[in-house]
Order: C-alpha cells, then structure tokens, then sequence
C-alpha cells in the first residue's frame, strides 16, 4: 500500500535541475538514463557539455579493441546527441591520429562550440582540421600532442579567452598572430616548444605562463598583465648571441608589465625528465615545485641578466606582491643585479622566495663585496616585505650578503627561512654569519630548516 | 554609554522579517539569513514585504516548513563571515546527508528560492547517488516506473558501451521480433517486399549499365538524411580510412568484371573487403531514417527499420560462419553464370523463396543486393 503513496521523486524536477545532475555524471552513466523509464529515454541528449575520457568504455586488455570501441562510443553519443554543445572534452590515450577525430571535430564545428580540450595519446600527433578554426565561439581552447595549421584566411578567435598549447606544433609566425588576432585573450599557457622567439601582443592578456625553449621572449603589449610564470630554457649559443647584442631583456620581458602582481620564473627539465617526473598541466598555474634539480641550463634569470641595462628602471611595479625565482645563480654579478633590480623596483612586495642553485661553482677569486655598497642605494625599504624563503643555500659570501641586506631593510620583515644544502660544517659557518646580521625588524623570526 | 549597553542595544536592533509557508504556518527569521535567498530579497526590496506578521512573505509552494528550516540552518551558516573554506566543506558534507526523497524535495525547494550554491550542492550528491549504479538500482532508489512498453524495450537497445550483455540481449530480441513478424504478417510484408525490391533492381542496373560515381549512386539509393553520410562526403577526400560506400562498390565492380566466368573469384572475396561490407551494412542499419522515396506508408517503414535492425545484428555475428556455410554450399553444385538480366532472374523465383531472400534485402537497401546474391549462389 506504501508504494502506491512513494511516487517518483526525481523525473518532474525542473529540466535545469536534471541537466544539471547529468552534467555533473560521467558521460557513460549520463547515457545510461535513458533506460529507466519513458521521461528518461531523451534527457541526457540534451546535456551540453561532453566528457570522454577512458572510462568510457569497458576496457579489456587489447589496445586496438579499446580504441574502436571508444571511437564508437563516443560517434554515438554525438550522433544521438541534440542541441547545443558547449563543451568537449576528450582524454584518451588510446587515439592518436584518427580520421573519426576529425569528424567529431567536423560536427563539434556546428555546433556553437565553447570550450575545446584534446588530449591524444603520445605517437603521432594529431594533425587538426581546419574545421576548428571555424569554431566562432570558442571561448577555451586546450590542445595536447596536436599539430596545429590555421589557415591563411584565418581571422583569429574572436572570442577565444584562454588557450593552452601543451607540446603543440606550430609555425612561430602563426603562434604569434594566433595570438594577436584573439582580442580578448586573458589567460595564456604555451607549454613545450622548441627554439620558440616570441613576441606577444595580447593588449588583454592577464595570466601568462610559458614553459620551454624560447630563443627570445618579448611582451611588447601586454599592459594588463597580472601573472608570469616562465620555465625558460635557452641553449648555450643562443645565450652567447645575445651577449653581442645591446638589447636589455630585462626591459624586452618586463619592461611593460606595470600591473604585475605575481612572478615566477622557474628552470625547465629537459623532455627526458619531463617524462620521468609526473606533471599535471591541467591550469595554468598548476607548476611543479622542484627539488632536485636534474640536466638544466639557463633559467629565466640568465635570459633577464643579458643585455645592456640603461641605468635606472623606469617602471615600478606597484603591484607586484610575490616574486619566486629558482635556480638564482650568485655567482654571476648580472643574474644579482637582475634579482635586486625586481625588489627594488617593487615598492610593495610582500612574499619572497629564491632558490639558489646547488651545483653552485666555486668562486674563482675574492667575491667582489664592494658590489652590494655600489648597488644598493642607502635609503632603500622594503616596506611591505614580510616573508622570505631561500632555498638551497650553499652558503656562498654573496648568498650571505644578500640575506643580510634583506634583513637590514625590511622593517616589517615576519619570517626568514633558510634551507641549506651543504654538510654541517658549511651550515654551522652559515649560522654564525646570521647571527652577526642587524635585523630591522624586531618580529623577525629566522628559521633555519635542518633536512 | 558603557560598551556593554551599547552591545545589547545593538543586539535587540537585528531585524526580523516573516515567511510563510504553504501551509499557512508564518516564521520569523533574522533578516540577514532570509537575504542570501535571492527570491525572498527581491520581495523585501520590490515589494516591501515581511517587515510585520501580517504582511509576510510568501514562499513558492515548494518550500514546506521543514525544508525551509533546512535552508535557513545552510543560509546561516555560509554567511556567518570567519569561517575556512575546509569548515565549509565539511558543513555541506553532513548537510546533505539526508534522506534520497528529502534530498530531491530540497533541491526543487532550493531550485524555486533561487539559492543557487545550494542547488549546486544538491544536484551534485544526487549525481553521486546515481553514478556507478545500474538502471534498476536507480529506479529503485528514485521510485521511478518502469514504463517502456515491450515495444520500446524490444527496440534494440542502443549499445553505446558495448556491453557484451545488452548485445546479448539485443540478439534475444531481434529473434524474437522476427518471429512475431512473421507469424503476425506474412503477406502484406512479401507483398511490399517486392515493391522494395524492383526499385532496387532499377537502381542496381543503373549502376551496372551507367556511371560508377559513387556519389550520384549514394543520392539516388540512400537518401537518408545522414548527417554522418554528409560529413563522409565531404571529409572522403582526406584521410579517412573509415567505412567507405566505395569499398562496396569496387566489390561490385568486381562482381561486374567477372559476371560471365564463375562465381568463384566472388566468393573468395578478401576479408577486408567482406569486412568493410559488413560495417557498411552496420552503418546503414544504425541509421534513424528510413528512405523517404519508397512509397512505403510509416507503419511498415516502422517495420521494416526493426526487421533492417534484427538483421543488422543477425548478420553481424554470423556473416563469417554464414560465408562458410555458403562456400561449402557452393563448391558442390555447379556454378550457373549469372548475366546481366538480373531482373529477370529475380522473377524466376517463387514468392516464398524470394521472401525469404529478400530479409537481407531490405535490410540493406541495395548495398545488400550484392550479399543476397552472394548468399544464393546456388540458385543462380
């Protein structure tokens, strides 16, 4: 008698409520709706955003059968799919290069599309149609492993406001009027190229992380920057050309970016340790923190370093609240004269962090300490400056000097921490040299952080 | 005035503002908490409502006193300001622990009130109380009918996760179906059948005697609205190694070639070709659409897509131990060479043999003439 009273609790909610439980169910389970009764049989076709990874399908253990069950899979769904799409996404390891993707992205193409993810598997890279770029309405794009070919009729994504291009192959010329011909561009990851010079004119770009091997990177219109992330990685003969140049990439690179509020720059792996490592690339400001450092070359702050600097920096960066640079080489002059430049051209910096390099050289010949009274000009505070870290200290004079000159100007200074990578004598030294230091702070707490 | 004065003055000055439910129950609620409802702020802010008992604002009828308490307790919560995101969290873990039926009458409360973080958090555990389950699980759980009608559960099911068990179950039906059409009407079926067939035969000799464009062919035979077919056509210059309708017709083409020696070559056929005719055959068969040109009112259409279907899978799982079969058949009795006057040959045949030929036929068009004379060579 009970069950004649129970009814059903679910099939009469409003339609907005039902996609949204179905979009919030893996695609397989979503599909599977419309067996349970008559009001079902139709709801899930509706949904508008479209998951496909390889949870799809039933796995067994040959590869082939995986992959054209999934492709069947997922051309049905789209056939039986009605309305718009407003996302796609598809992860899959099992799909590199396959004809039936680029009739997915065919029909994707009419179908008003926002937001692209594809992650094909690693083999052949997938080479993209040129339906995609007829995608009018693309809002997100994410590509991995692709081929990319706009072609010369290309206006650009008029509406594209973030794009991320992970190991993506890509004529430099086209990278950069892809850029620029995508006005509202906001948030921008380039992840894995090689030998890319790239000159960025994104007039609303805001986030910006890059990672690979640049040859040159100039922002020469970015005004509304916010973020930087760089893991740069330059050769050792690209490094020498620019020796002979008289551009300063330190006005090249940061020259224009008056808004900035956080910059880091971190070291690249090489692609063999890329895959060693296990990275989740998934936003853009998803960066791995490194311990140990593998095969690396030159970091952001040796690109920074070179070049004629012209005096004194004619910008402030007024909003620049973090800063984190890894693998800060002390031994070379100009890579601490790029370092001190930042800090002192930020007014309100609140968060520090440096990461010395561990296979630092021995200095051949006296430190030049005369350096640190040359540079640093008497009357400079760092006001806001509350944290500092420094990581991987090997305890050389200029690493030292250069803790004590943050410890001498930072009135509001919090928390110093110290992590050394040296054996015990080399730490005791450091040690005593840091109790010698005049702190201007009276709350500042040293931490020395033993391994 | 001293601090502690000053306090309790400050306390007695939290507003109040009066709810009502559906059944006429009327609620005082601090005035902050009822803000975070969009609905009921929009009351307070157009209309002026709440501020005194006899004037309150009246709830969506979605919304009965116990729900409401639900929603407030949540409300006052999340806009109680101090509190981590990690405390929120483990708030609306427990929040919801509740009861499926209170579950789904909360979201639809919550839904009318506009409270969108709460009908977020709902609809969110409802998507996890259903992931993972199976049809009748969820039925269960959410009292849903079971309502398909044997019809529609005959239907094959669409086997989009390939799940060897509803394809199983999609061959139990399909045997079954067939069964109940041919006891239920054999002779308006055979009847039509012969229409469809001529039409195919004209068509099939068009091709033979005319142009080998595939194209002009495929408009002719299958104008179905496909849109998978446009899309082949218009990607088939590029790289698609996929189910190609050409295939079908070199296969054709060389069944032309050879028509007048024996059929031999035809039945040694390569694997890829006989496997690309199979997935054509699939293809054709997953369609929706039937051929609006047959002159073939909607009902039988409706048959004949079913019967198309059965045999889809029919064929699918036994064409290989069927060809066997066949080639064994075949090399026993002698070869009759067949010319180009198929038409002619067809009407040699008796209305049952032919009925019982013709299945394959329909089902799949034209494509498929080609199979039935390959399955009957031995009454060529």
């Amino acid at each position: 008698m009970d069950d004649e009273l129970i009814q059903d609790l679910i099939s009469d909610l409003p339609q907005s409520i039902i996609e949204s439980i179905l979009i919030r169910l893996p695609i397989q389970d979503a599909v599977r709706t419309s067996v349970l009764s008559s009001k079902w049989r139709y709801k899930w076709a509706t949904v508008t955003h479209l998951v496909f990874d390889n949870r799809c399908v039933a796995l067994s253990n040959d590869r082939s059968v995986d992959q054209a069950s999934l492709v069947k899979f997922i051309t049905r769904a789209l056939f039986l799919h009605q309305g718009p799409i407003h996302k796609f996404q598809l992860s899959t390891n099992y799909l590199q290069c396959s004809p039936d993707i680029d009739q997915w992205l065919l029909f994707l193409s009419r179908t008003d599309i926002k937001e692209l993810f594809l992650e094909l598997g690693d083999g052949e890279w997938f080479r993209v149609p040129s339906c995609l770029f007829n995608c009018k309405k693309l809002t997100r794009l994410e590509l991995f492993r692709c081929e990319l070919d706009p072609p010369p009729s290309f206006k650009g994504f008029l509406c594209l406001r973030s794009l991320n291009l992970h190991q993506v192959l890509v004529a430099p010329e086209a990278i950069e009027s892809l850029i620029s011909s995508c006005p509202l561009l906001e948030s921008m990851q380039l992840s894995y190229f090689d030998s890319l010079a790239l000159t960025i004119h994104a007039p609303n770009l805001k986030y910006l992380c890059l990672e690979g091997e640049f040859t040159d990177i100039c922002l020469k219109n970015t005004p509304l920057l916010v973020a930087i992330s760089v893991a740069m990685y330059m050769t050792e003969d690209v490094a020498e050309h620019f020796e002979q140049s008289s551009s300063c990439n330190f006005i090249k690179f940061l020259g224009g970016v008056p808004l900035l509020e956080k910059l880091v720059g971190h070291i690249y792996f090489t692609k063999v340790k890329y895959m060693i490592l296990d990275f989740g690339l998934s936003s853009c400001f998803s960066y791995v923190s490194l311990q140990h450092a593998f095969i690396y070359m030159f970091s952001i702050l040796k690109y920074l370093s070179i070049g004629d600097y012209p005096g004194r920096l004619p910008i402030t960066y007024s909003h620049l609240r973090v800063i984190e640079l890894y693998q800060v080489s002390f031994e070379d002059m100009n890579e601490i004269l790029v370092v001190l430049r930042l800090i002192l051209n930020s007014p309100n910096l609140k968060e520090l962090q440096i990461s010395g390099s561990p296979n630092t050289l021995p200095a051949i010949g006296a430190p030049d300490l005369d350096f640190w009274e040359k540079e640093c000009p008497s009357d400079c505070t760092l006001k806001r400056l509350r944290d500092v870290k420094m990581t991987d200290m090997s305890g050389v004079p200029h690493e030292m000097e250069f803790i004590k000159f943050l410890l001498a100007n930072s009135p509001v200074l919090e928390s110093m921490t110290i992590s050394p990578c040296v054996v015990m004598d080399g730490k005791v030294h450091m040690l005593i040299e840091l109790l010698r230091f005049r702190r201007a702070s009276p709350q500042a707490e040293i931490l020395f952080i033993q391994d | 005035m001293s601090e502690g004065v000053l306090s309790v003055v400050r306390s007695e000055m939290k507003s109040y503002i009066w709810l009502q439910t559906t059944d006429g129950s009327i609620q005082q609620v601090e005035k902050e908490v009822a803000m975070s409802c969009p609905v009921i702020c929009q009351e307070i802010l157009q209309k002026g409502l709440g501020s005194s008992k006899n004037y309150p604002i009246v709830l969506p009828e979605r919304v009965n006193p116990a729900l409401l308490g639900l929603i407030l307790d949540y409300c006052r919560f999340h806009q109680a300001p101090g509190r981590s995101n990690k405390e929120h969290k483990t708030f609306d873990e427990k929040f919801i622990r509740m009861s499926t039926q209170r579950l789904c009458e909360l979201t639809s409360a919550a839904y009318s009130l506009k409270l969108k973080p709460l009908v977020d958090l709902t609809c969110r555990a409802l998507a996890r109380i259903i992931e993972g389950k199976t049809p009748e699980e969820v039925r269960e759980t959410f009292h849903i009918p079971d309502d398909l009608t044997e019809e529609e559960k005959l239907e094959p099911i669409r086997n989009i996760t390939d799940d060897p068990h509803i394809r199983r179950l999609n061959r139990l039906y399909a045997k079954k179906r067939q069964e109940l059409k041919e006891r239920d009407k054999p002779r308006n079926t055979r009847v039509k059948e012969e229409h469809v067939d001529e039409r195919s035969v004209d068509d099939l000799l068009l091709f033979i005697n005319g142009g080998k464009d595939s194209k002009g062919v495929q408009t002719t035979k299958n104008k179905k609205k496909n849109r998978r077919r446009k899309e082949k056509e218009k990607d088939s210059a590029s790289n698609h190694s996929d189910v190609c309708p050409l295939s079908l017709f070199e296969f054709n083409a060389a069944y032309d070639a050879r028509s007048e020696d024996n059929v031999d070559h035809i039945l040694s056929s390569t694997p890829s070709e006989t496997a690309k005719l199979q997935d054509f055959v699939e293809l054709e068969l997953e369609l929706d659409e039937s051929d609006s040109d047959d002159g073939l009112d909607p009902a039988m259409k409706k048959e004949l897509d079913r019967e198309v279907e059965n045999f889809a899978r029919i064929l699918n799982s036994n064409w290989l131990e069927r060809r066997q079969e066949i080639l064994s058949l075949g090399n026993e009795r002698r070869l009759v060479p067949v010319s180009g006057n198929i038409s002619g040959s067809i009407s040699r045949f008796t209305s049952k043999q032919l009925f019982y030929f013709s299945f394959p036929l329909i089902a799949c068009n034209c494509g498929c003439l080609y199979s039935w004379i390959f399955f009957t060579p031995h009454l060529l």
